[in-house]
């Protein structure tokens, strides 16, 4: 219940407040919604696996939300940063299409 | 080891910690779960999916303000685009009431002595020639116009042949050729879309536009000339280039029409500039021209007035 209440509070924070992501902000933004969903998805999957862990589950989307951020910076300082961010996504997306269908074989049985 | 990463890669999708909170929490089953922890992970679970919530809708709003931005942009440019031409306009619109003074005081000036009189005259019709004077009279007007888009035959209900983007849409070359059938035909003043042409002004492409007198000019192309509308009628609708484009219409597409206009106004043609002959400078001429035309730099503007010779 509480924790609907925070989706549905962030949602309308992210919404209302228009939090301007500043300008040097802007190309990890994209990263970081892919490490996001990423957590959202392997949560979703532990929960349904049993062994959800709410404060692995935080500290997992800040620390993938950050680490993800991180490497394309210093890949953009290093001159890969467009590589890099292919990496990151490929290697999230792969994660997030497997979880996905560990989620799917939970609930359809097939 | 890159074997076992890449299987890692495709195999383990679940976040490691998982496994090992629960491997702890199975360790020390004994004393159940507190309703403390069962509260604190209800905290964290909150705040977790506050911050993922906040996130994305936070990417959400930066991609929609974003779109807008890049369409602000191009609107911007575009209304730079029109401050310009607004500008353009404005200063060819005082260039021409500047001239056109120039030409009253000049003509006052001269209207004092027989012989500029004659001068004028003969300033007139060189100006006339020249372009450099509004004009007014009778005339005809041609109208020519790319091949509207996705034009559908009446007949079969199929686009016409030819798309529009290729064999349709009018070069500059037709707009030559219309031009200079209108000149052979008696023309005396032609302009096309209010571009007044000069005996040096050019027609030519530039990419998809077609540029006059180095204005971009879109279709239709509306063509005045001033003439003797029973003379140059026939003469144009005679000649080769009119009967080409009549039969173009039913082949393209195109657009084009002729008719008598009793009253056409064209003005004055943007001044030419002279390519080779330039004014001379004040301060080296004085003293290199002698002391015979030193201090009469304005004569230097009009050198097409011959020495005297009147009675």
């Amino acid at each position: 219940m509480i924790a609907a209440l925070a989706m549905v509070v962030g949602v309308v924070l992210g919404l209302a407040l228009e939090p301007t992501v500043p300008l040097w902000l802007q190309p990890y933004l994209p990263i970081a919604v892919v490490a996001a969903l990423d957590t959202v998805f392997g949560g979703v999957r532990a929960q349904l696996d049993g062994i959800f862990d709410s404060k692995v589950f935080v500290v997992s989307f800040v620390s993938n939300v950050l680490v993800a951020a991180l490497v394309v910076f210093l890949g953009d300082k290093l001159g890969v940063g467009g590589q890099l961010s292919t990496g990151v996504v490929v290697v999230l997306g792969i994660r997030i299409f497997g979880n996905a269908a560990a989620i799917r074989r939970h609930l359809f049985r097939a | 080891m890159s074997t076992s990463l890449l299987n890692d890669l495709l195999s383990d999708h679940l976040d490691k910690g998982y496994a090992e909170v629960a491997a702890r929490r199975a360790g020390r089953t004994a004393g159940g779960e507190m309703p403390h922890a069962r509260r604190s992970g209800r905290l964290w679970l909150a705040l977790g999916l506050l911050l993922t919530a906040l996130l994305l809708a936070a990417a959400f709003r930066a991609t929609t303000t974003q779109a807008p931005e890049s369409a602000r942009a191009s609107q911007a440019l575009v209304h730079d685009v029109q401050v310009g031409t607004a500008t353009s306009d404005w200063l060819k619109r005082r260039a021409e009431d500047l001239s056109a003074r120039l030409v009253r005081e000049r003509d006052a000036v001269l209207a004092t002595s027989k012989t500029g009189d004659r001068v004028t005259r003969q300033l007139q019709q060189v100006e006339a020639a020249a372009a450099l004077v509004p004009v007014r009279g009778p005339g005809i007007t041609v109208e020519l116009g790319d091949a509207v888009a996705g034009q559908l035959d009446p007949a079969t209900g199929d686009r016409i042949t030819g798309t529009p983007e290729d064999s349709g849409r009018l070069q500059d070359r037709d707009l030559q050729s219309v031009v200079n059938a209108l000149w052979a035909a008696g023309a005396e003043a032609v302009s096309i879309n209010r571009e007044r042409l000069a005996p040096t002004t050019a027609i030519r492409a530039a990419g998809e536009a077609i540029l006059v007198d180095l204005f971009p000019l879109t279709s239709p192309y509306i063509i005045e000339a001033i003439g003797n509308p029973d003379t140059l009628l026939p003469r144009f609708a005679d000649s080769g280039a009119a009967r080409r484009y009549q039969s173009l219409v039913g082949v393209y597409g195109i657009r084009f029409g002729v008719q008598r206009s009793p009253d056409l106004q064209l003005r004055a043609a943007t001044g030419t500039e002279p390519q080779y002959a330039h004014l001379l400078d004040e301060t080296n001429a004085g003293p290199a021209t002698g002391g015979a035309q030193g201090g009469q730099p304005s004569s230097a503007g009009s050198p097409s007035v011959p020495p005297g010779g009147g009675p």
